[in-house]
């Protein structure tokens, strides 16, 4: 029943299962089944196997090994950062356009006497430094700005953000879960504290993330169990996930100039093309993440394009999703000033490295078949 | 594919729209099934993960299965800023004004078909659809609704307040099935829902206790009414308390708390007042009724008329006789009617089962 033939232009909210991925991880799963607590030999393979991908992980990314945590995926590690540090009577900063798996525990943690701050970012969708440094006070412990944002794809300055955060002995977080994999990062030369990622984001699998905590900050868990991940997260581990995001992010890295170049081009054939339309549109958010682009439509209702798209087998987002499948106004164009009428009118699209230029003339034809 | 019309089939995660939507396929339509979120859960308590009821995520879940079943698109829409407005809050003023409101044809009359034709229209629809049990005859494009052919289930009585002009864009495909054919359909077709059970609930209350939904809700204003009510007899002498009006509709006989010889029904209801009138049940029977918010659904009607005037879902059918009264529309019953409830629909047929239209049953004199 599943449909092939779409045409996939979603891939901020998750991307296709690299099949060398994939095909790494079935090797995996035929083999591998130890528990990797075990003592014996068929435990000690699926141990190797996940002790292998945090030290490569920890290489790609710069940083110790003992550094690297698995979980869930980005959600359950930005738990992990804010619950794990902060406390009551502690202040706490973000922006207000953060993910819900920072927002909601913000909410959380403001119900158990933590004081927050929010952020708004400026209307180009990037968060200030100087705002930030005009709320930090004496007592706060952490802050969290997300690395790229989710929607509008713009990339936040978080090494200015970091270093403000270590001149005033603050923990900075970032949920880096859009950037991870998309861009290259050395943990080694920045001053972050914690850092959220997503296997799911670069073609890996979904349900398996990690944490980055910098050695000797200390974490208060919130799940209890048999120890492993060092008590902070503690649960069997899954290593064919555990490798296959390892391998994921080996590929991404590997790729890196190939698919970035790829998705600009792709990007300015899709931007360059829209210029010959007459559609009238505006592309939101500066400095951008290439490949995510928010983008009104002045002449059409967002929730319309998306459901008629899908009519033609293109995916693409609009607004904030929820469980049941609907689509509420996204709160964070509001949040950079759109008013709600061209918040409604703005969707995301997003262009992944399989996207090629011929789908792009088809996405761009079908929007005209729709708006104009 | 390419000359179908496409049609837009309303999916409530229930048995009766899974099988409209296969019906609609059957007919060479090309099918979308949406799903209207009317409601938020979350927003008024009740046990959400308990209750298994339209708008519930179990049962949108379920209307995606079907679709994804039947091979075709299935999308959510979020109706439920709407639907509050020009539903619930009228719901909970036409209760805490001592009426008994029905929440599902004002649903019908202000939201549901309005926003599924403009629905249509943004996806290129010619057609919506619906899995209620009525049918919809064209004579020379003049369009009607007519019972179902299922009697027990017959639902014209919900759709007389629907706009006149959607009529024609609409099709009611169950029209000529029984609802046992309609579970064996599904069960045939192994649908997620084929043995869900029957929604009797209004489907913001799922839990069906108005009371609680009310006071949760509406804790403000219920909190304003004193729990001493008065409980009159027909003559207006006062003859005992109550734990405030909000408590009974009209017919209701349990709860009254007064001896009498013969058992005592609830007449009529003030909420200036705070008071219940109690009667027997002979009572209980008017011979005329007001009726506002009128609407036909046929061009040709002329007053007075003669017609067949039915004043509860499912209620037996009285002929009678429609004609202008001032300002209002008065409606005198052939045979008298018990418990003529305001705030309740009534709606006219013809005697070909036809409807003509209906309204909402205001203050009746005896």
């Amino acid at each position: 029943m599943i449909k092939t033939k779409n045409l996939y232009f979603d891939t901020a909210a998750t991307t296709p299962l690299d099949l060398r991925v994939a095909n790494h991880m079935h090797e995996i799963n035929k083999d591998i089944y130890g528990n990797p607590s075990s003592i014996h030999q068929t435990g000690q393979k699926a141990h190797n196997i996940i002790e292998r991908s945090r030290k490569k992980i920890a290489e790609l990314l710069h940083c110790k090994q003992s550094e690297i945590y698995f979980t869930s995926g980005g959600s359950e590690s930005n738990n992990i950062a804010l619950r794990g540090v902060l406390k009551k009577g502690d202040h706490f900063i973000t922006a207000s356009y953060e993910h819900p798996a920072i927002l909601e525990v913000a909410k959380y943690l403001e119900d158990n006497n933590i004081e927050v701050s929010y952020i708004k970012p400026n209307s180009n969708g990037t968060i200030n430094p100087k705002d930030l440094k005009k709320e930090i006070k004496s007592n706060t412990k952490l802050v969290s700005i997300m690395a790229v944002n989710n929607e509008i794809g713009t990339i936040n300055p978080f090494k200015e953000i970091s270093d403000i955060c270590k001149d005033n002995n603050i923990y900075f977080h970032s949920d880096a879960v859009q950037y991870i994999g998309k861009q290259k990062i050395n943990l080694n030369k920045l001053n972050i504290d914690m850092l959220s990622l997503g296997a799911h984001k670069f073609y890996g699998p979904k349900g398996i993330g990690a944490i980055f905590i910098k050695s000797g900050i200390s974490i208060n868990p919130f799940i209890f169990g048999g120890g492993q991940e060092k008590g902070i997260r503690p649960g069997t581990e899954n290593p064919s996930l555990i490798s296959g995001m390892c391998h994921a992010l080996e590929i991404a890295t590997e790729d890196f100039e190939k698919n970035s170049s790829h998705i600009n081009n792709m990007e300015d054939l899709f931007l360059k093309l829209l210029n010959e339309t007459k559609i009238n549109y505006k592309v939101n958010g500066s400095p951008r993440l290439k490949g995510i682009i928010n983008i009104t439509f002045f002449d059409y209702d967002g929730h319309s394009l998306l459901l008629n798209l899908d009519m033609k087998n293109i995916a693409i987002s609009f607004g904030s999703a929820c469980a049941s499948g609907s689509a509420k106004t996204s709160s964070a164009l509001l949040s950079i000033g759109l008013n709600e009428e061209i918040a409604n009118k703005t969707v995301r699209i997003s262009i992944g490295k399989q996207i090629t230029d011929k789908n792009i003339y088809y996405l761009i034809d079908t929007l005209k078949e729709i708006i104009q | 594919m390419k000359n179908k019309e496409t049609v837009l089939v309303a999916m409530s995660g229930g048995v009766d729209s899974a099988v409209a939507l296969l019906k609609i396929i059957e007919m060479g339509y090309n099918a979308v099934g949406v799903t209207m979120k009317l409601w938020e859960y979350n927003n008024v308590g009740g046990n959400t993960l308990k209750e298994n009821n339209c708008c519930a995520i179990e049962s949108i879940n379920n209307a995606k299965l079907v679709c994804e079943r039947l091979d075709v698109p299935h999308y959510t829409i979020d109706f439920s800023e709407d639907f509050e407005n020009k539903v619930i809050n009228n719901f909970v003023d036409e209760y805490l004004s001592g009426r008994t409101p029905n929440p599902c044809v004002r649903c019908n009359s202000y939201v549901k078909w309005d926003t599924f034709i403009n629905q249509a229209d943004k996806l290129g629809a010619k057609y919506i659809a619906t899995g209620h049990y009525a049918n919809i005859k064209n004579n020379n494009n003049e369009y009607k609704i007519t019972r179902g052919k299922d009697k027990g289930k017959d639902q014209s009585y919900v759709l007389w307040g629907i706009p006149k002009e959607t009529l024609s864009r609409t099709i009611l495909p169950l029209g000529n099935l029984r609802k046992k054919e309609v579970r064996q359909i599904a069960a045939e077709n192994k649908f997620e829902n084929a043995q869900a059970p029957e929604s009797m609930e209004i489907c913001f209350i799922p839990d069906n206790n108005y009371k609680r939904f009310i006071n949760e809700y509406a804790k403000d204003k219920v909190e304003k009414i004193s729990k001493k009510g008065s409980t009159l007899n027909e003559d207006g002498e006062k003859i005992g308390e109550n734990d405030g009006f909000i408590n009974y509709t009209v017919g209701q006989r349990r709860g009254i708390g007064i001896t009498n010889p013969n058992p005592l029904y609830v007449k009529e209801i003030s909420s200036d007042k705070n008071s219940i009138t109690v009667s027997e049940k002979k009572s209980l029977f008017s011979k005329k009724c007001k009726v506002s918010n009128i609407n036909w659904l046929n061009n040709k009607i002329r007053l007075p008329l003669n017609a067949y005037a039915q004043i509860r879902y499912n209620g037996q059918i009285s002929e009678s006789k429609i004609s202008d009264n001032d300002d209002a529309i008065l409606v005198t019953f052939g045979k008298p009617q018990l418990a003529v409830t305001p705030g309740q629909s009534i709606v006219f047929y013809d005697n070909q089962e036809a409807l003509l239209g209906g309204g909402i049953i205001e203050l009746h004199e005896s």
